[in-house]
């Protein structure tokens, strides 16, 4: 894989790109792409927002797992992919669910991704969403938009990813599967087992790996010994991209590569991206990682909020200006410290039409705690 | 297709190949995955010739990762392929554990019915041979106690193929127990129907041998155990009626229970260790629902609770011999 050259600049491939150059990296993004992009990321960082409100007040069940300052990884990881492509999302992904085919049309629904209503229902613990809350929020998936199903063994679905683009490849299909996983679930024995799987068989899976800094309480020196954890690619032999994760522009363009790669036969790579874990584990774990975690290196952590870096690049493009870059100042601001009025209104809409079929939607019943567990034989 | 020479008898592993290879004919979706399965053709030749037949884009050789193994067949599976995993020992299924109990038991459960997974797990179990603590397991119960799986053990060619068959069918998991002493075994040797003539329905058992003094319920190699013991009994003045569960999930409670109505004497015997061993599973239905059909304490014979050791006098000393089913029986029949 041609390694992405690490002195040029958005700038400057914006410039070729306007030039009409042929381009063999993935392809530019254009000013609509980059506001949609910058959208996205509110909209993310909104569904994170909100979601810790509702849960403060009581009205959900379950952990929630914050994505917040990890936006950019899934936003920009998900823009490239085709609707016929395969993702497999973790606890911390939860907007991966609706982010997956979002050009299509946020409300779209042919869409190859799930719906805000199908997300929402399912973080409310209601019959409207897949899987009608039989797991847990952070689990759903849909085999129709190609979601694949997490369980709570991390890394543990890199072989089903293995599996669904063997599966489509004998059919004559170019789909890649896109995995994500945090750093901590690498060391898992699976991980090595799944990637070297798919190595040998020269399989379209991209490994992403969201690098936060933070296994639950253990740091990433204790869960790893190398620098650079894409390193660990040489040792399958296949490529290890390394991307900022607080950059959405440099995570879409160096996951497209690895999928461009995967797409034309080459095999698996490992994206990681580098980024840090804003707060806890889970919401249950804020008070404690305030005193696990040095001071110094949280405030540093979160110093790069992806939406604020977004917006500079943007400035640079002029594809923004300074005073719409003012109008929604979320970067840097935790849950407490945000309101509707601090997000543009079409993501505020956008989340409101799935809160809403959410508190509508009935509560499964009982019975159904017993149901499903074998298919019946025709 | 003429996969064997002798039509008028079949070994009991090749009563499976037969099996494999009549499903794989039938339906182009099935991928077989497993070591050594290809190329070689199976630690046991169970899939001897089939990569030849139908190629290395339906039959893969995996490296020893049992987890990738079968994570990738459920994986498959989602995207409409049906799987055939093959565990070298069913031993090493532990290797695969998580992948099994967690993701793909409960994938139609977990999507409310939207989502099954297509796969038979399948492996040679059991004991009796010398092959020690890693190649002597019977780990039914394992997966008995995990929800959403199917749990398969045939003792003849017939059901082995009868009985694969219908799991290769099944929309659900299975894991499906071969019985490897009994692989080559010349004496159990017998025809077998070819296609679906030979389909056996899972969730049934079998009457073995029929007899009014005392149920013997079993499956796997102790079935043989048990009709020795049952011939021993004969001598005695009782006779046994021994059941073969063949399935035991889903279990066929209705054909003990109906025994026991004749016999009202219950004796469970497998080679898997005593404590929540699947014989506990018999005893504790039966005495839930079937208490007043009881004349005499109900008795299970298991291996002891330890490993299955490699010398023969110990590996003898912990499991079920027809000696220790003869005298349980006895005690039960004269109570």
């Amino acid at each position: 894989m041609a390694k992405t050259d690490p002195a040029r600049t958005t700038k400057e491939r914006q410039s070729k790109a306007e030039k009409g150059a042929a381009d063999p990296l993935p392809a530019s993004l254009t000013k609509s792409d980059y506001q949609e992009l910058l959208l996205q990321l509110y909209l993310a960082r909104y569904f994170d927002v909100r979601l810790i409100k509702e849960k403060k007040r009581g009205r959900l069940r379950g952990t929630l797992y914050s994505s917040h300052n990890q936006e950019a990884i899934l936003v920009g990881s998900l823009f490239g992919l085709r609707p016929t492509d395969w993702i497999s999302p973790i606890h911390r992904d939860m907007p991966a669910f609706f982010l997956k085919d979002m050009r299509a049309g946020w409300s779209n629904p042919n869409r190859s991704g799930m719906s805000i209503e199908e997300v929402c229902g399912q973080v409310w613990g209601k019959v409207g969403s897949p899987g009608r809350a039989r797991d847990n929020w952070s689990h759903i998936g849909s085999t129709k938009h190609k979601i694949i199903h997490s369980t709570s063994m991390l890394a543990g679905t890199i072989p089903a990813a293995c599996g669904v683009v063997l599966a489509d490849r004998l059919d004559g299909k170019d789909s890649v599967a896109l995995t994500f996983n945090g750093e901590g679930s690498t060391a898992q024995g699976v991980f090595h087992e799944a990637i070297n799987f798919a190595s040998v068989h020269k399989l379209p899976v991209v490994t992403i790996v969201e690098n936060n800094q933070w296994a639950f309480g253990t740091p990433a020196h204790l869960e790893y010994a190398l620098e650079d954890f894409a390193r660990r690619a040489d040792g399958y032999g296949i490529p290890g991209l390394i991307a900022d994760g607080q950059d959405v522009i440099d995570v879409y363009e160096k996951v497209s590569e690895a999928v461009a790669w995967a797409r034309s036969g080459k095999g698996p790579s490992i994206v990681e991206c580098k980024s840090f874990r804003a707060y806890g584990h889970g919401d249950h774990d804020d008070d404690r990682a305030a005193k696990y975690r040095p001071k110094d290196e949280v405030k540093a952590g979160r110093s790069r909020d992806p939406i604020g870096i977004m917006k500079e690049k943007m400035i640079e493009l002029g594809y923004l200006s300074q005073k719409e870059a003012e109008k929604y100042p979320v970067e840097g601001k935790g849950a407490n410290d945000l309101t509707d009025e601090d997000f543009p209104k079409q993501v505020v809409e956008y989340l409101a039409k799935g809160v809403e079929f959410a508190i509508a939607s009935p509560v499964p019943p009982p019975e159904e705690g017993a149901m499903w567990v074998f298919r019946e034989v025709e | 297709m003429a996969l064997i020479e002798n039509t008028e008898k079949v070994n009991y592993l090749n009563a499976l190949r037969e099996a494999i290879f009549e499903e794989f004919e039938l339906n182009e979706n099935f991928i077989a995955i497993g070591e050594d399965i290809g190329l070689l053709g199976g630690a046991f030749g169970v899939t001897d010739g089939l990569q030849a037949r139908f190629g290395t884009d339906r039959v893969y050789d995996a490296p020893i990762s049992e987890a990738t193994i079968v994570g990738t067949a459920c994986g498959l599976c989602l995207n409409g392929k049906r799987a055939m995993v093959e565990m070298q020992f069913i031993d090493f299924i532990s290797c695969g554990f998580d992948q099994i109990v967690n993701m793909v038991a409960t994938y139609h459960y977990r999507t409310a019915g939207e989502v099954s997974i297509p796969m038979v797990i399948r492996g040679p179990a059991g004991a009796y041979g010398g092959g020690a603590l890693y190649h002597s397991q019977m780990n039914e119960a394992w997966f008995a106690n995990s929800p959403g799986l199917k749990i398969v053990c045939p003792s003849t060619p017939a059901d082995a193929k009868g009985l694969l068959k219908s799991a290769l069918r099944d929309p659900n998991p299975v894991i499906f127990y071969e019985i490897k002493e009994l692989y080559r075994k010349r004496q159990i040797e017998e025809p077998v129907e070819r296609g679906d003539a030979s389909l056996v329905p899972l969730g049934k058992a079998k009457v073995r041998r029929e007899g009014s003094d005392v149920t013997i319920v079993t499956y796997g190699q102790n079935v043989y155990h048990c009709l020795d013991a049952a011939n021993n009994l004969k001598a005695e003045g009782f006779e046994a009626e021994v059941i073969d569960l063949r399935t035991l999930v889903p279990l066929d409670k209705q054909t003990v229970i109906e025994s026991m109505t004749k016999t009202n004497r219950l004796v469970v015997v497998n080679e898997a260790p005593r404590t929540c061993g699947f014989a506990g599973e018999v005893l504790a239905n039966v005495a839930e629902e079937a208490f007043e059909l009881l004349d005499a304490p109900p008795v299970r014979i298991s291996r002891m609770d330890t490993p299955v050791p490699w010398a023969k006098p110990l590996e003898m000393h912990v499991l079920p011999s027809v000696e220790s089913i003869t005298e349980a029986a006895l005690r039960t029949c004269r109570y």
